[in-house]
């Protein structure tokens, strides 16, 4: 038994959930066990209430097109709950599909136009959009790397999408692309971060390879739920994975 | 049959013995290409010599046709069938244009058996009316490659449509085969080992995929899962769920990491390989001997009798280890895999080497998905990483709760990585490119002969 525990939602984990996410809450967990905090894991789908009060840490995976329209139908009934978990700080990594659907709204390969839940002021066009200056119906797959402008922090990851994301008002991006393509290949942005939001299409996935950002955000989510005590300096303590 | 397809397979044979015979190379994508240039329409030209059967999916295509291939013989069918790997179009066309096709010893007519690639079915099929489409199973698998699940049954779809005489013979455990606008006549296999006394309805764990209900995009149900996605469904919302079957596993009675035995509509089997999953692949070959009417005592012969043919999954010996290696590529191959390790009954230790090139797979974020915790379940005394990849199936297997890894960067270690293991069964679970190196490696060091 531990003294501290995180509640953790899975956002449709049972449909968006195609390039490794999970491994995000793997690392997540692997970080809070050594320093004494246990994870309780809820997955959280269709037809399921999200009350954001429960919850201090949220997962939104990527999916495949198919499940993402019909998860894009189910959001709209939790799009307030996620927008109060939001603006009240709650820490949330959204991943590639999750990423462009708290946006405005993302259009698929085939043209198809989904509605996201515009929580955030980011949007999503496809790789055949005319105003697309480089790699035009292309997908943009390789390994990426990125840095964090606001902790010089270095991310490496894997990147594999065809949406092109251009962020909005209020809105800076997780990082500036150091080699790699990003949120739409053009402006060398990738991901977002929003009050304690973080989005991205790095596969690998990025709190794996990543161990500095993860536990960034675990004592974003510690520090929010036991704010008397120095998470940041536990954490320090412990080896960080990168590779 | 005209001149010119006459002439494109006088070419492509040509081609086919000077590569083998002269160059000692394997390989049916030249001739083939070479074919299709002289006569674009040989396909079409070369149908009449036999019947199609068209065998797709993600997993087990290779084995599924090298067992149907034996049992249709066992039927007394002359078979023709295409080498693994060679499953794509020009591969496919070289198998077909360079075999000398015999009559069948049973009087009837003789059967191409083919693997052929989910991408490449429409073009098969479009040239040549398949008799019979055999879907597998449906699974995300390298998706730097390939399409999404749902895409990727739209190519098949696509190709059925080619041909709506055509029995589709799918495996009735997978929810998206019951989805699909198409004339074709369906029947199902799968498991019914389960007593519904025994059922435990669940939804299937995270990391699944095809789970929604053709009718109404609702999670399903199971009764019960066999593994993935497979099992025997139902849907909250309305009256979906799994068909009638007509050729089923009523029981499954031993699971070893060697064999497995069990039966199938009153037939008791056994086939010398390991894991729930070959069973699909057995049930599989039943159900198409079953519809060309081999017997059942004759598809029992054919598993007894081809035990060399369950080869993908390795047994060698190194010293005095007894090593498995068994490839994985994706998460629901790889936890089948873990699956068959927990059925291991002696200690054992495990290498897992991971490289991400083309063949493999560029993106290694699939190792997130496969279920390495459950090797705790398993035997296992010893865990070591290798491969190009080392680090990410180092970090993988530590976050797994396994701290304790010897890593090998170089493959070259192989040999001494396998002798450094504290158990005398030793499994190596390797991704495709490493596989080949590995070979290469223990090839060098006389354990294995020849490669390829």
């Amino acid at each position: 038994m531990t003294d501290y525990n995180i509640s953790v939602a899975h956002l449709y984990g049972n449909l968006m959930n195609t390039y490794g996410d999970y491994g995000n809450i793997i690392a997540l967990t692997y970080y809070a066990k050594q320093i004494g905090v246990s994870v309780n894991y809820q997955l959280v789908s269709l037809g399921d209430h999200f009350d954001n009060e429960n919850f201090d840490f949220v997962l939104f995976g990527g999916g495949q097109d198919y499940e993402e329209t019909i998860v894009a139908k189910d959001l709209k009934n939790k799009a307030q709950q996620i927008k109060q978990y939001i603006e009240n700080d709650g820490p949330l990594l959204a991943v590639c599909g999750g990423f462009q659907l708290l946006g405005h709204y993302m259009v698929m390969a085939n043209g198809q136009k989904v509605d996201g839940i515009g929580v955030m002021d980011h949007y999503t066009t496809n790789m055949h959009d005319q105003k697309l200056t480089v790699l035009n119906d292309k997908r943009l797959t390789g390994n990426i790397v990125i840095k964090n402008n606001d902790t010089d922090e270095t991310y490496h990851g894997f990147e594999n999408h065809q949406g092109r994301t251009f962020l909005g008002a209020g809105e800076r991006a997780l990082g500036t692309v150091v080699s790699g393509n990003g949120n739409n290949g053009m402006d060398k942005t990738e991901g977002v971060i929003y009050r304690n939001v973080y989005g991205s299409y790095f596969h690998g996935p990025i709190f794996t390879r990543n161990g500095n950002l993860a536990k960034r955000v675990l004592a974003t989510a510690l520090s929010r739920k036991y704010p008397e005590i120095d998470w940041t300096d536990k954490l320090n303590q412990i080896e960080t994975e990168t590779f | 049959m005209t001149l010119k397809s006459t002439i494109a397979r006088a070419t492509a044979k040509s081609a086919y013995w000077f590569l083998h015979t002269i160059l000692h190379r394997g390989g049916t994508s030249l001739p083939g290409k070479l074919a299709v240039s002289i006569d674009p329409n040989i396909l079409t030209t070369i149908q009449k010599d036999f019947d199609l059967v068209i065998v797709t999916g993600t997993n087990g295509k290779t084995l599924t046709t090298a067992l149907i291939t034996r049992v249709l013989e066992a039927g007394g069918y002359t078979v023709i069938t295409n080498p693994s790997g060679s499953n794509m179009v020009q591969g496919i066309t070289g198998t077909l244009v360079t075999t000398k096709i015999k009559p069948s010893p049973n009087g009837k007519k003789p059967i191409a058996v083919l693997e052929v690639d989910e991408a490449n079915v429409e073009t098969i099929a479009a040239a040549i009316k398949p008799k019979m489409f055999v879907l597998t199973n449906l699974f995300r698998d390298q998706l730097d490659r390939y399409g999404e699940i749902y895409t990727t049954y739209d190519k098949i779809i696509a190709g059925i449509n080619h041909a709506p005489e055509a029995v589709v013979l799918a495996n009735g455990d997978s929810p998206i085969f019951l989805r699909g606008d198409f004339p074709n006549k369906r029947k199902y296999f799968g498991f019914n080992h389960i007593q519904a006394a025994d059922y435990q309805p669940e939804v299937a764990p995270i990391n699944t995929d095809g789970i929604l209900s053709p009718t109404d995009d609702s999670v399903l149900t199971y009764d019960f899962i066999t593994y993935a996605n497979l099992g025997k469904y139902f849907s909250a919302t309305d009256d979906f769920a799994r068909p009638k079957l007509q050729y089923q596993v009523t029981h499954v009675d031993t699971l070893t990491p060697r064999y497995s035995t069990f039966n199938i509509d009153g037939t008791p089997l056994r086939i010398e390989i390991g894991g729930l999953y070959n069973i699909y692949n057995a049930l599989t070959a039943f159900a198409v001997g079953r519809e060309f009417n081999v017997t059942p005592e004759q598809i029992k012969t054919a598993f007894e009798s081809n035990a060399q043919i369950f080869g993908r999954q390795e047994a060698i010996k190194v010293e005095d280890k007894d090593v498995t290696i068994v490839l994985i590529k994706n998460p629901v191959g790889t936890n089948s895999v873990i699956d068959m390790m927990k059925t291991e009954k002696d200690d054992f230790s495990l290498l897992t080497l991971l490289n991400a090139n083309y063949a493999d797979g560029i993106d290694t974020s699939w190792i997130w998905d496969a279920e390495f915790e459950k090797l705790h379940d398993t035997n296992m005394k010893a865990v070591a990483t290798g491969g190009e990849r080392y680090q990410d199936l180092r970090v993988r297997l530590k976050m797994a709760g396994f701290p304790d890894q010897a890593v090998y960067e170089d493959l070259k270690q192989i040999v001494t990585a396998i002798k450094a293991f504290p158990t005398r069964k030793v499994y190596i679970a390797a991704t495709y490119t490493a596989m080949l190196q590995l070979r290469e490696q223990l090839g060098a060091a006389g354990y294995i002969k020849g490669g390829f």
